[in-house]
């Protein structure tokens, strides 16, 4: 053969292997999260400089720290993540890191979906998280993943709103939110509401369950019995906390258009909110966020109780490479930064998506937790209650959640939906308990 | 002689039952795996329980309690296949009615390109981008049709937000997004009418509504038939649109499940959310039977008329 | 009727400051023209454009080809059984869609020697993160073959018969006779198919959630929705729904010519 075109074959074949050689040592590794816009590309100033990271610049450090690591973000609607994850799991492709909701954590765990953590990785889970997220990350017994978010609830205000209508404070006693809600709400001609006093969470069945159940533990009321064999709402706890919530729809307060999502445009006064809408409110208030928004603890019934749920994150037990996958969860969720004392995960959270990083030494040291907003929700953890983490969960709430809404729309009395709801949910029971 | 040209014939028939048949063979390959095993697979989940985490073959049998319990137990099924009906008969007959009023306009008049347009665009739009625009339209406070409306002091309305309403506005969204397609199907089908009936009827001295109820109406039979069968068969599977705007895609009040849910979506939610797919299984099959009795329903009704069989 | 788009597209060319006003504001003060610019930084909207066309046109074409085969099979040559496997093709449009996701999931996952799957179609992904998992499924349409069979009913007998006598064979007769003859009717055909595709959401859902790179437009659309989440991005949301939306428009605006002619030859009349 040709000198020439022997040694470029040559030459090809090395450049090849080489190359090729690189390129499937690789190892991909394929993490769906339900984070978007910015909680994903990190948050900008009106220059263009990053502020605040978001989940990809973190990937992309680790990626160059480890050039043979690919890790691929796909960004997955939370409404359809459980859906992506069963889906994936059919295809035998599931992906190698979870972000998941420890609720979605049960059936999955039931069905072997999820791979049994490391034995360092629960020693750490244990020892240096708090209580109520071990607990929201423990199915069976057994702990699962890196707990990456609590999540509780409290009152969020308009202080601007608030003031206008004379009100220095925000209501203590849910009797109070009652008499000032339909102080703040105004109307138009028509009888339409154009500011609401106060406005309820909903949209999926969280929303509307978690302040319910807040409401219903305050009012010394019970969600299940100890054994989760049956449904305890319909008690007479629980319809007086249902009933609570219709007061505000009964005097004006609120009717059932209303949205929390309007709150950054100043028509809403005050909302029952979680941690994560921290970030969503700074970015649309701007320069007036530090004017306009305050927090305060739930307005009680009779104790101080507010439903906390856990995330954490997890490898899937179909994973080619649970290794890695791992290594990249201790890089991302263990790992102590020394200038920071704070673990990059814990900065995510707490500076951008603004959750609450449930690592002890997260919430020792993250500034931003200091901050106007989530610093409320961090004292008011000390109040929180975890819920319970039963099969078909979402199910279960769903049909609290239908009947809840029902009771706002006026379809039927407090006492009729929650005793429809016990039936339907007992039934429920009956199949796993 | 006549031997041989019968044999001849019969060789021909056979070739062309033959090559009859290779024609098809495309089809009947296609059913055999996109059609028959799907079917057949679902049919067994719905009489298992699984919840898509297991192997299916390892799924627990239950019988038919699956469809007991759709057909007995569960309100929720019976309130959705009732607002299904509704969804369907009202966006099918009143678009029908809408489509065969505008085609009779256009079939009239000169500028029909551009109007043509106009109507076929929602069509091509899809259902998701539909959804959210009219979301946006829906909005009880400053949304657009709010806003016309008070422009001729008439009062807004809740729509998406209001349990009563917000089924019938997806339905307005429904119509408004295939009254385009049926349009263009009934001037295609009053284009083939021949002018000379209406010459003929106009002599007797025959007038509009005459012409309209003895000669346009008998001979679109076949037409609306056709509209009919596969409107309903389409509006009983509605999905996209539905999922859009009631919980998919806007940020408005919620309603309860119950004032917009169509089968579709209980399907969607037994299946992905509550992790039942052998009850979502067996749902779809119930909704296969209801799909098949209107059918055989509006064939019978429409058949008379001496129309060839569709 | 236009009022939906009219706003529509004067909404996505608001900016960010007028697109939170409450009331809304319907005519922007000036024109932020730039939003679909930044769109298209952000965002690849044009990798979603191309997966559909893709799609659409393959499934469009074999669609025309098995529909047209069926069509005149069913129409024209006799056999025993015929009348009976049409109606059972068009019996085939009664069941729900949703019988068929999760099996054909499974069959596509399945099939041998593709995907990294052995003989037994077993340890790979099969068809299911390639265009194939989108095309596959849709290859034959009760739909069209039922309107190919109206059409070529109409077409005379005599014309097929003389060229039998002069010795053409089917497949002759169906390539120089037949095809042309129906070519409005696959127009049409070909239109309907197209934008029936176009538009599905469910499956493409299932299927691209987990392969981002063959996702199609409309499930671009929905994950446009939670890109652009906060409040002052809906302009940016709003524009990539224009975007997602004229191009079609603008195409049937052009072939609008073959299809009315194609719908007014189809013999639907009876």
């Amino acid at each position: 053969m040709n000198k020439k075109i022997k040694w470029s074959l040559i030459g090809t074949l090395l450049f090849s292997l080489v190359f090729g050689g690189i390129a499937i040592a690789q190892t991909k590794l394929v993490f769906p999260v339900h984070w978007t816009d910015y909680q994903l590309e990190g948050m900008y100033d009106e220059e263009e400089n990053l502020v605040e990271k978001g989940l990809k610049q973190y990937v992309e450090e680790y990626m160059r720290l480890n050039p043979d690591i690919e890790i691929e973000i796909q960004s997955v609607a939370f409404e359809q993540y459980l859906q992506k994850i069963l889906v994936a799991h059919m295809s035998g492709m599931s992906p190698d890191i979870f972000q998941i909701y420890a609720l979605w954590g049960v059936s999955l765990v039931d069905s072997g979906v999820l791979d049994v953590p490391p034995a360092d990785v629960i020693e750490d889970v244990r020892a240096n998280y708090t209580p109520s997220a071990v607990i929201g990350t423990t199915i069976d017994g057994q702990i699962w993943g890196f707990p990456t978010e609590v999540d509780n609830y409290a009152l969020v205000y308009n202080k601007e709103l608030l003031g206008e209508a004379g009100f220095t404070e925000p209501p203590a006693t849910w009797a109070e939110l009652v008499e000032m809600a339909p102080k703040l709400t105004k109307y138009d001609a028509e009888g339409n509401i154009t500011q609401y006093g106060f406005a309820f969470l909903s949209g999926w069945e969280s929303a509307v369950v978690h302040p319910f159940l807040s409401l219903l533990w305050s009012n010394g009321g019970e969600f299940l019995s100890e054994d989760y064999k049956e449904c305890l709402v319909n008690s007479e706890e629980g319809i007086g906390a249902l009933e609570a919530e219709l007061e505000l729809f009964r005097k004006g307060g609120t009717d059932a258009a209303g949205s929390v999502w309007e709150f950054p445009n100043g028509t809403v006064a005050m909302m029952i909110m979680a941690p994560w809408y921290e970030s969503s409110l700074k970015v649309g208030l701007q320069e007036k966020y530090e004017d306009v928004v305050g927090v305060a603890p739930i307005p009680i019934l009779k104790e101080k109780v507010n439903a906390q749920y856990t995330w954490f994150a997890c490898v899937g037990s179909g994973s080619k490479h649970k290794e890695e996958a791992w290594d990249f969860l201790r890089w991302f969720c263990s790992e102590v930064q020394p200038a920071t004392n704070t673990t990059r995960q814990g900065d995510l959270m707490a500076g951008n998506v603004g959750a609450l990083p449930p690592r002890k030494i997260d919430m020792e040291n993250q500034e931003t937790l200091g901050d106007l907003y989530t610093q409320t929700f961090i004292e008011e953890l000390e109040y929180a209650r975890s819920e319970p983490n039963i099969f078909q969960g979402a199910e279960i709430k769903i049909i609290l959640m239908n009947e809840i809404v029902k009771t706002w729309n006026a379809q039927k009395t407090a006492k009729q939906a929650l005793d429809d709801a016990v039936k339907q949910i007992n039934e429920i029971l009956a199949e796993f308990y | 002689m006549v031997k041989k040209q019968v044999r001849r014939r019969k060789r021909r028939k056979s070739k062309q039952a033959l090559i009859g048949y290779l024609f098809l063979s495309p089809v009947f390959l296609f059913y055999s795996i996109f059609l028959v095993f799907p079917i057949s697979f679902s049919l067994y989940l719905s009489f298992h329980r699984w919840n898509m985490l297991t192997p299916p073959l390892k799924a627990r049998y239950v019988a038919v309690k699956h469809f007991t319990y759709l057909l007995v137990q569960d309100e929720t099924f019976l309130i959705v296949l009732k607002n299904t009906l509704f969804y369907a008969l009202g966006t099918v007959f009143i678009g029908m009615i809408l489509a065969l009023i505008v085609a009779l306009a256009f079939s009239r008049t000169k500028y029909s390109s551009i109007w043509r347009f106009v109507y076929f665009a929602p069509v091509v739009t899809p259902p998701v981008a539909i959804g959210m625009i009219w979301g946006y339209l829906y909005r009880p406070t400053d949304g657009l049709i709010n806003t016309v409306l008070r422009w001729f002091h008439l009062p807004g309305q809740q729509w998406l937000s209001s349990p009563a309403q917000a089924l019938p506005s997806i339905m307005i969204t429904g119509i408004w997004a295939g009254v385009g397609f049926t349009m263009l199907i009934f001037i295609a089908g009053l284009k083939g009418i021949p002018e000379m009936y209406y010459d003929a009827a106009r002599i007797d001295g025959a007038n509009f509504w005459q012409g309209f109820w003895h000669i346009t109406l008998p001979l679109l039979k076949p037409t609306i038939l056709f509209v009919l069968v596969t409107g309903m068969i389409g509006a009983w599977q509605v999905f996209d649109l539905v999922f859009m705007m009631s919980s998919g895609g806007i940020d408005t009040g919620v309603v309860p499940f119950e004032s917009v849910g169509v089968v579709a979506l209980h399907m969607y939610q037994t299946a992905f959310r509550y992790m039942r797919m052998g009850r979502a299984s067996a749902m779809a099959f119930i909704l296969f039977l209801v799909v098949l009795a209107f059918t055989l329903i509006e064939l019978r009704v429409l058949h008379r008329g001496g129309v060839e069989s569709y | 009727m236009f009022l939906p788009f009219l706003w529509l597209i004067l909404a996505s060319l608001q900016s960010e400051r007028e697109i939170m006003l409450r009331p809304m504001v319907f005519i922007p003060e000036v024109f932020q023209w730039q939003n679909y610019v930044i769109l298209f930084k952000k965002y690849p909207l044009d990798k979603y454009y191309f997966n559909s066309f893709l799609v659409n046109s393959s499934i469009t074409g074999v669609v025309l080809l098995t529909s047209s085969l069926a069509g005149y099979s069913l129409g024209k040559l006799s056999f025993p059984g015929r009348e009976l496997i049409f109606k059972g093709i068009l019996a085939t449009m009664m069941f729900p869609v949703f019988l068929f996701l999760i099996p054909v999931y499974y069959l596509l996952k399945r099939v041998p020697l593709v995907g990294g799957n052995d003989i037994w179609g077993l340890g790979g992904v099969g068809f299911l993160h390639s265009y194939p998992a989108l095309i596959l499924p849709f290859v034959v349409n009760a739909w069209g073959i039922f309107l190919m069979r109206q059409f070529i009913i109409g077409i005379p007998n005599e014309l097929l018969d003389a060229a039998r006598i002069d010795g053409c064979s089917e497949f002759r007769i169906y390539g120089n006779i037949i095809l042309p003859l129906t070519r409005p009717a696959l127009a049409t055909l070909g239109i309907f198919i197209f934008i029936q595709q176009w538009n599905s959401f469910l499956w493409p859902l299932i299927i691209t959630t987990s392969a981002p790179k063959i996702m199609t437009l409309p499930v671009g659309l929905q994950l446009l929705r939670v890109a652009f989440a906060s409040a002052r991005n809906q302009h940016y949301f709003l524009a990539g729904l224009v975007v997602g939306i004229v191009p079609m428009v603008i195409l049937f605006l052009v072939l609008q010519r073959y299809y009315i002619k194609g719908i007014v030859m189809t013999g639907l009349k009876g």
